[in-house]
């Protein structure tokens, strides 16, 4: 007797009415000569799609193709300490019986929705590769998922989510994938669950810590070893975000709910604090207006309301950046340029159970959005036959 | 032929209009269980605050009361390379006919608005204390001045402005009392302009900044307080900050301070890096602007009272203000863009004043008074006017340090 329901969006009429009403009285800044995007998204940008979200932007139309694409669930999922929360998610079976379950699991400012390109592909059945029943979920205060309503919700509370629900939905064991907190929650998972459930996680987002001088001889490794030339860049992505895009990470993880105030009152207040991620850390990818401003919709629509999507980022702080526990289950790793933090692939092979790894030339931080098909042949090679995770839950080989 | 004009504030009735529209349609967050302060500015207190705005708050009653109180003036300041900006600023004199040219320069999210409390009193005379006239700007981009149109207005230009205001004003020598970014464009000043024409400056916000070329270098080679420790290059006075105990009220000074940099400084990262996404949500939204403010009126001050109508006051003069409510932090990211602002070189030689010392300011500074107080925060001109007059007095007082310091005018009647 479970309680999942199917789901369809369906914003109330009233809901698309107040977004009007306080598009038609949008203000905006002036802007410094040629400013470009140095302090933020231009001005013109800002002013063209705050225009079309007011006028030609159709929400209802990109509501019935999310509704027609993607088979929609919600659920009670009880959290210790915490109640039940609805839960809504995502979840297509491959039409291989034997397909690995995977769970995909989003960030901020992330959603379900980036599982959109990737669903096809991963529950697509061929003898050549393995294929995937997949589940996506709204984490707790995205989506259509509810939010925790006390203090205390951190990463064991989100990946207890993830984990119950695969379970309910009868995957006893599952691999993951997820990038930004979805790599973080699911690396939770795999040091909580690892094992017996979580059977292996693959992510977008790998991070890792130098050797220290504590092991003397990675460290004595980690100093004479010459960069690449792809190390560099990588590191001079990581020093960019760590000198220039810290603003809303410092501001989510110490006074989320003053933000809070600007991002559930401003559409275009909303629409700026997370564009300017969609542009910024993603690799030259063409967003195209109506992709954004559905991107910023599930946000305003969210049924937490934008605010509660990042006191993650206050309930993490300090949890998450504790890297001590590696998980010991088989991981794979893709890495892509434009991600925030890009770091050296060997910090990563000391410290955990690597078994795949791939370096791609091009591609950001949204990478189901901007390179759906190379880590969907990621995850496929890893699951591969051959591979060391082929098979790794039982029974379940997942090819045709 | 000066192009000095009388101001009075006088908002449109359409900007009027518009702010209550947009009170009406006001969205709210919900809030976690009994979080009370801890992840900002509590939904009760947001409410009851956006309803008063929206129905009962009487701006023109304010507006009315500035506009008498406060003698207001704009004129024309050239700024080298930035062309001519408009400045808004309070100008009483003394009766005391040589009293003593001061410049308050405000921070952020301070305004002119602060000397309001201090205006009487600085310029009150008598033969017992330093009576002085009073200059007060609102900086480029802040108030009713206007705001700089292209990037690298950063604290040379800054200090440009208020020191050429007071030259155009006939005060060839004057002091300066200033506190936040206050205190960051008078240190420059002095460092500028310091000895012929700047005399003295007075700070209820010392600070000694680390000169560094990233945050990553920064954060590794900071102190707690943002007055660095000697450092192990020189040995003595680092063998003395070693040996020192602190005292409890230091003690708690280095608590404040780290509960400043671990819990507080997201807005300071984020307007140093992206002043325009924030200024997108600030400039449509007066509920953003509300909160993103008032956290700081609260949580920077020491259990100051403020009426809701003070909070919406002050609120309003940014909402209302010339440049756009998201016009006036882009100091942040202009300065942090030009790491010379912390200025190894430019230690001013000129006395200045300071509250709660630190030894390690000391070596820094020429600083000619201390003053330690058990109570006061951040806005220390709003919260504790007496007090900030007495210390600004007690300063340039008969047999003081700086007594005179401007020739011809002791400020005594």
């Amino acid at each position: 007797m479970s309680s999942e329901t199917p789901f369809k969006i369906d914003v109330p009429d009233e809901k698309l009415t107040i977004l009007h009403a306080k598009l038609e009285l949008a203000t905006f800044p002036d802007e410094l000569e040629d400013a470009g995007w140095t302090y933020g998204p231009p001005l013109a940008d800002m002013k063209r799609l705050t225009e079309r979200w007011k006028n030609e932007y159709d929400w209802r139309k990109h509501e019935r193709e999310i509704n027609e694409e993607l088979p929609m669930f919600t659920r009670d999922i009880d959290v210790d300490g915490f109640g039940a929360l609805n839960i809504h998610y995502v979840h297509k079976k491959s039409e291989s019986v034997d397909a690995i379950p995977l769970l995909f699991c989003h960030g901020w400012p992330g959603s379900f929705l980036e599982v959109r390109k990737i669903l096809p592909l991963l529950t697509a059945s061929a003898p050549e590769h393995p294929s995937f029943h997949v589940v996506a979920l709204s984490l707790p205060g995205y989506g259509f998922s509810e939010a925790p309503r006390k203090q205390g919700f951190g990463a064991n509370q989100y990946a207890e989510v993830a984990h119950k629900l695969m379970i309910a939905l009868g995957y006893n064991e599952y691999v993951t994938q997820g990038g930004d907190w979805g790599g973080i929650i699911t690396r939770r998972m795999a040091s909580l669950y690892g094992g017996r459930y979580h059977k292996a996680w693959h992510t977008n987002f790998p991070i890792a810590v130098p050797p220290s001088w504590k092991t003397p001889l990675s460290f004595l490794s980690f100093l004479l070893t010459p960069w690449s030339i792809e190390e560099k860049a990588g590191i001079e992505r990581t020093k960019w975000f760590r000198t220039k895009g810290m603003g809303y990470f410092t501001q989510q993880s110490t006074q989320p709910q003053t933000l809070g105030y600007s991002l559930a009152d401003s559409p275009a207040g909303l629409l700026a604090w997370i564009y300017e991620k969609l542009v910024l850390w993603t690799d030259n990818y063409n967003w195209s207006d109506d992709e954004v401003l559905t991107w910023i919709s599930l946000y305003w629509f969210s049924r937490a309301g934008p605010a509660a999507s990042v006191r993650i980022y206050f309930e993490m702080h300090g949890d998450c950046e504790d890297i001590g526990q590696n998980p010991t289950i088989p991981m794979g790793a893709s890495f892509f340029p434009k991600e925030l933090v890009v770091l050296p692939a060997a910090w990563l092979r000391k410290s955990n159970n690597l078994v795949f790894e791939s370096h791609h030339k091009t591609g950001g931080h949204f990478a189901a959005i901007e390179r759906p098909e190379e880590l969907v042949r990621d995850v496929r090679k890893m699951f591969a036959k051959g591979s060391p995770a082929f098979a790794i839950v039982p029974g379940r080989t997942g090819y045709a | 032929m000066s192009s000095e004009t009388p101001f009075q504030i006088n908002i449109s009735d359409k900007k009027l209009s518009i702010l209550r529209a947009k009170l009406e349609l006001a969205t709210f967050p919900d809030e976690l269980q009994d979080i009370g302060w801890k992840h900002g500015p509590p939904l009760a207190d947001m409410k009851r605050l956006v309803e008063r705005w929206r129905n009962g708050y009487d701006w023109r009653k304010y507006e009315k009361e500035l506009n008498q109180e406060l003698p207001m003036f704009t004129r024309n300041i050239d700024v080298d390379g930035f062309g001519t900006l408009n400045i808004h600023y309070v100008h009483k004199k003394s009766k005391t006919v040589d009293a003593i040219p001061l410049l308050f320069c405000h921070g952020w999210p301070g305004s002119f608005l602060e000397v309001k409390p201090l205006l009487s009193l600085l310029t009150a005379s008598s033969p017992e204390h330093p009576s002085f006239h009073v200059v007060a700007l609102s900086l480029p981009g802040f108030g009713f001045s206007e705001g700089p149109h292209k990037p690298g207005f950063a604290v040379d230009q800054y200090a440009e402005v208020p020191h050429k205001l007071m030259i155009a004003l006939g005060y060839n020598e004057y002091v300066t009392q200033g506190g936040d970014w206050g205190f960051v464009i008078t240190r420059r000043m002095a460092a500028k302009y310091g000895g012929k024409h700047h005399k003295a400056w007075h700070t209820n916000f010392p600070m000694y900044m680390s000169f560094s070329r990233s945050l990553l270098i920064h954060q590794l080679i900071s102190s707690l307080i943002r007055a660095d420790p000697p450092s192990w290059k020189s040995p003595l006075s680092y063998l003395s900050y070693l040996l020192t105990p602190y005292s409890a009220e230091e003690k708690a000074g280095f608590e404040r301070t780290m509960w400043y940099r671990n819990k507080a400084s997201g807005y300071f990262i984020e307007q140093s890096t992206f002043p325009q996404t924030l200024a997108y949500g600030l400039t449509d939204s007066p509920v953003a602007l509300l909160g993103w403010i008032y956290e700081k009126l609260v949580t920077w001050t020491d259990d100051y009272k403020w009426t809701d109508d003070e909070v919406l006051t002050w609120i309003s003069i940014y909402w209302f203000s010339r440049a756009g409510p998201g016009a006036a932090h882009r100091i942040y990211s202009e300065v942090y863009a030009d790491f010379y602002y912390a200025g190894r070189t430019s230690h001013p030689a000129i006395p200045m004043l300071i509250l709660l010392p630190s030894k390690w300011l000391r070596s820094l500074n020429n600083v000619v008074i201390e003053s330690h107080h058990t109570s006061g925060g951040h806005f220390a001109g709003y919260e504790r006017p007496e007090v900030l007059v007495e210390d600004v007095r007690k300063m340039f007082a008969k047999g003081g340090p700086a007594f005179a310091i401007v020739p011809g005018r002791s400020g005594y009647a």
